[in-house]
């Protein structure tokens, strides 16, 4: 198996905090991979500083086999590298469709005076489209995010991600607050993406969809990694017990 | 050493920056605003000072009359026979801290949490008001700035230092203001009041949390706040022998520079930054009086842009290209329609300015390019607060760089169609390099260094010798067509320029409108909307913000480049940084986020078409109208934080709601709600 997103010794420090500490991880194409623990584990902060949202964190990341934590978040993201937010952040002067339309495409050198006399010239949006069809939004598609239930909203943000093209989608807690319906529809959704060729790195505390839709987990806590292993091996490993299954009901 | 004296000199402008920036600091963490009108307030209340002292040294003859900034109020009223210093200094302190409570509670507490276009808006409108009130009232009262004697309160002579003579009067205003930072700190480190205000600083909670209300903490710090600024004015005023409404508000802009470098916040690196600014003006300024500068250098107003370069430095160290996951996101900027049908509208309007260009008088043709040259400002401002969300006050200062360029070019032999092509590049050149620091700003403080670069191109560029009272360019032809605006007779003004206007207006309308629709216009939105997000969604903000930079400083230099044909002979006055301010304003009015509200400026913008319908440019009304237009922007802003449009369109959505609860047909409404 090729190693996707490798990530040596990420660390993030806040003042004294260490948000992150030391924390390894491999993921690798057609896999998903689950990253749980408690609420304020430093998960979040994880994707943040992967995506390049934290540019004092310390640490190797390659995305198969280049390095690159020197790229800005939008050079990361069109390498391949596209998240999620924990909460949503659509774009809310836009229409779902062209929410997903901004991702899916890099603006050239020229675009600007292209746009300027020629604003409708024909594009392939086939990322778009695929998006829309993988996540089945296409009835939303000309609404404006404030028009969206909460459920939708999130689902909208995944498939923004999606539309552009990623090689890997990092999903914080894309489940939280969907309805068993709609979780339903994610996990599935989420199961499918491997084979379109997208690895999956989840966040979420919906500790089902995690053991169901998950190759690998990694479970952290106070930053730092204290297990990694399948869904059985996480489900029967008493640290974790002992650190999060046991400790919080979420 | 007399490089020495001069810095030390600087030291008095240098106490009254710092003065002014620890008031920033004290408005800014009672109300969330940095108050654009904070100079304007110690100019106003020196002018009650210096009016109530009837202008004379030490003349208790007359006197006593109070100069009332009230449109349609008498010009002033007697309040005291024969005012000594102090009942004269008191009263106007007093009414300095009374309209920092009235700007309080009117204007500033009801804005706390509007989106901060609003709040800008309405503290360039207390600006505009005051400043333009007050040019009006000092002509009337017969105070223009030649006339003055104005009395000094401070002790005159000088200290010896070494061969260096510096004025007693340096070193007792910076003792002054080193004594005021000191009794804040104290009072703000030791006192509740002083823990409560910084806990509101933080949040609204924390503040309630210590038992004292947020409004009264607010209301005493404006009233500190006002104070400070007219004590600190009012002397400064005396020490230089100067005052005048829109150089004294200007103050503001190296005291921004200050109260930025002490991060908004405390009071001791605010005091050493402001100090440190006047005496490197004063440093700078014996250097500029030096016959051995190279050529090229500006001779003039080169102290005038150290703040800009502090200001630049600040946010280079301090700012970041996104903002961080603890930032609040600011509210939302008015809703940016798609523009529907742009080529109709854009036909009708052409159609209905060409017919009033041929048939319609000279003075309605002059009308008309100044609201076209108006328009284009206004386009510039829309793309780039209202479509990508930063808020720049520059676009006139890109204007005169664009018309200053031409009219040089023009005169020095380059034909027409080049001269302000070539000039125009340049200011789009320069739009991008203001850009790339602007960049890793944003909200209040992205506005207060556009102002200052704008006041920095104002000083160095206008104001260098080699372009003052420059004269208009030759005629602009082409392909033989004289396309000049002047003519002898009923002929001036001549359609011909109009319709070349006309045409770019028309053609920049259309190209607007193509980039809103246009993937780079959802790309502008999207990072106007979160620019975290927009990242995460693979969008270069930099980048993004600079192509509007860019698009904006090429329509205000368009708009520049027809003003040099226009206008007799160029002036820096035409660029002065208040003018932008007012178009921006206009196009707040007119929806900032809309393609009809840049048009809405050009009607209404001073001179232009709103102007004539009114009776033209003859009558006594205009010397109001930016004071009117002040006042019509608070008001507005105060009562639609969103912008006119915005509130109307608000207003409409809620009455169809109210109607449709009659109807069966609710179930189709939008259930668009408004943020
Ligand atoms: N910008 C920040 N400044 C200071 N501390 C932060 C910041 N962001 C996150 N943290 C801290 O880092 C830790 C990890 O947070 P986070 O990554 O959000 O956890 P999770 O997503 O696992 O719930 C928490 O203790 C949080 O308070
Ligand atoms: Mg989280």
């Amino acid at each position: 198996m090729t190693e996707l997103l490798t990530i040596r010794n990420l660390g993030v420090a806040y003042g004294g905090l260490l948000a992150v500490d030391d924390v390894e991880l491999v993921i690798h194409a057609n896999e998903v991979m689950g990253l749980i623990g408690p609420n304020g584990a430093g998960k979040t902060t994880t994707i943040d500083a992967i995506c390049g949202f934290i540019p004092h964190a310390v640490g190797t990341i390659a995305l198969g086999g280049q390095a690159i934590q020197q790229l800005a978040p939008h050079e990361r993201a069109r390498s391949g590298l596209v998240r999620t937010f924990q909460s949503v952040e659509l774009f809310d002067d836009l229409t779902v469709r062209e929410n997903l339309v901004v991702a899916a495409q890099a603006p050239r050198w020229y675009s600007l005076v292209f746009d300027a006399v020629r604003p409708n010239r024909a594009r392939s949006f086939t990322a778009v489209d695929r998006a829309i069809e993988l996540t089945e939004i296409a009835a939303l598609s000309t609404l404006r995010p404030n028009e969206l239930s909460h459920g939708q909203r999130r689902i909208v943000g995944v498939a923004r991600a999606l539309a552009a093209s990623p090689a890997l989608v990092l999903l914080d807690e894309p489940a939280a607050g969907l309805d068993p319906q709609e979780t339903e529809r994610l996990g599935a959704l989420i199961h499918r993406l491997p084979s379109e060729g997208i690895g999956v790195l989840l966040v979420d505390h919906d500790m089902a969809l995690v053991l169901e839709v998950c190759d690998r987990i990694t479970v952290l806590d106070f930053g730092r990694v204290i297990a990694s292993g399948t869904p059985d091996e996480i489900r029967s490993n008493d640290v974790v017990i002992a650190a999060y299954l046991g400790s919080s009901s979420e | 050493m007399s490089y020495i004296e001069n810095a030390l000199s600087g030291l008095q402008g240098g106490a009254v920056i710092a003065a002014l920036a620890i008031g920033l600091v004290l408005t800014f963490r009672a109300s969330n605003v940095i108050n654009l009108a904070h100079g304007a307030i110690g100019m106003y209340s020196a002018y009650v000072y210096f009016g109530l002292r009837n202008f004379k040294l030490a003349s208790t003859e007359l006197g006593g009359d109070l100069v009332l900034p009230i449109i349609g109020a008498p010009s002033k009223v007697h309040l005291l026979d024969r005012p000594t210093a102090s009942s004269a200094f008191l009263v106007a302190i007093a009414i300095a801290i009374g309209l920092g409570a009235l700007l309080y509670g009117f204007v500033f507490r009801p804005l706390r949490s509007a989106p901060p276009l609003a709040r800008v808006v309405a503290s360039l409108g207390v600006f505009l008001y005051l400043q333009s009130v007050m040019n009006v009232r000092v002509k009337e009262i017969g105070a223009g700035a030649l006339s003055l004697q104005l009395e000094s309160l401070l002790p005159q002579g000088v200290v010896r230092i070494g061969s260096a003579k510096v004025p007693t009067a340096a070193f007792a205003l910076a003792g002054l203001v080193i004594a005021c930072a000191v009794a804040l700190g104290v009072l703000f480190r030791f006192t509740r009041f002083g823990l409560a205000t910084r806990a509101a600083a933080e949040q609204e909670r924390g503040a309630i949390l210590t038992g004292i209300s947020p409004n009264r903490l607010g209301v005493f710090n404006w009233m500190l706040a006002s104070g400070l600024a007219g004590v600190s004015v009012i002397l400064i005023t005396g020490v230089q022998q100067k005052i005048d409404p829109t150089e004294t508000s200007l103050l503001i802009v190296p005291a921004l520079a200050a109260a930025l470098l002490g991060r908004l916040d405390g009071f001791g690196l605010t005091t050493v930054a402001g100090l440190a600014i006047g005496m490197t003006q004063g440093a700078v300024s014996w250097f500029q009086l030096r016959a051995s500068l190279p050529s090229w250098m500006p001779n003039g107003g080169l102290a005038q842009a150290v703040p800009l370069i502090v200001i630049l430095a600040a946010i280079s160290l301090r700012g970041s290209s996104l903002p961080n996951r603890a930032a609040l996101l600011e509210r939302q900027l008015p809703e940016s329609p798609v523009p529907k049908h742009p080529v109709l509208w854009t036909s009708l309007l052409f159609v209905g300015a060409t017919v009033a260009l041929f048939t319609l008088d000279a003075q309605w043709r002059l009308a008309i390019v100044v609201s076209i040259i108006a328009g284009f400002i206004g386009l510039a401002s829309v793309v780039v607060t209202g479509y990508v969300g930063q808020i720049s006050l520059a676009q006139y200062a890109f204007a005169g760089l664009a018309a200053f360029g031409t009219a040089k070019l023009a005169i020095q032999g380059l034909p027409f169609p080049f001269a302000p092509i070539v000039a125009i590049a340049i200011t789009v050149f320069v739009g991008i390099l203001m850009g790339l620091p602007a960049v890793r700003v944003r909200g209040m403080t992205l506005a207060v260094a556009t102002i200052a670069a704008a006041v920095a191109i104002e000083q160095l560029v206008f104001a260098s010798s080699s372009l003052t009272g420059l004269e208009s360019p030759p005629r602009p032809r082409l392909f033989g067509i004289d396309l000049g605006f002047t003519a002898t007779g009923d002929n001036n003004f001549r359609a011909a320029f109009g319709m070349l206007a006309l045409v770019l207006l028309c053609a920049a309308i259309i190209v607007v409108a193509n980039l809103r629709r246009s993937a780079t216009g959802l790309r502008w939105l999207a990072v106007r909307g979160n620019e975290r997000a927009a990242a995460a969604a693979g969008i270069d903000v930099s980048r993004t913000k600079l192509s509007a930079f860019a698009v904006s400083a090429l329509l205000a230099g368009i708009g520049g480049s027809l003003l040099a044909y226009e206008s007799p002979s160029l002036s820096s006055q035409q660029f002065m940084v208040v003018g932008a301010l007012a178009v921006l304003a206009l196009c707040y009015l007119g929806g900032i986020a809309s393609i009809s509200g840049a048009l809405m400026a050009g009607v209404l913008a001073s001179g232009g078409v709103l102007t004539q319908l009114q009776g033209g440019n003859t009558g006594n009304a205009s010397s109001y109208q930016f004071a009117v237009s002040g006042l019509l922007l608070v008001v507005v802003a105060v009562l639609y934080p969103d912008g006119v449009i915005a509130g109307l369109r608000n207003a409409i959505t809620r009455w169809s709601k109210h109607a449709g609860k009659n109807t069966p047909t609710a179930g189709t409404q939008s259930t668009r709600v408004a943020s």
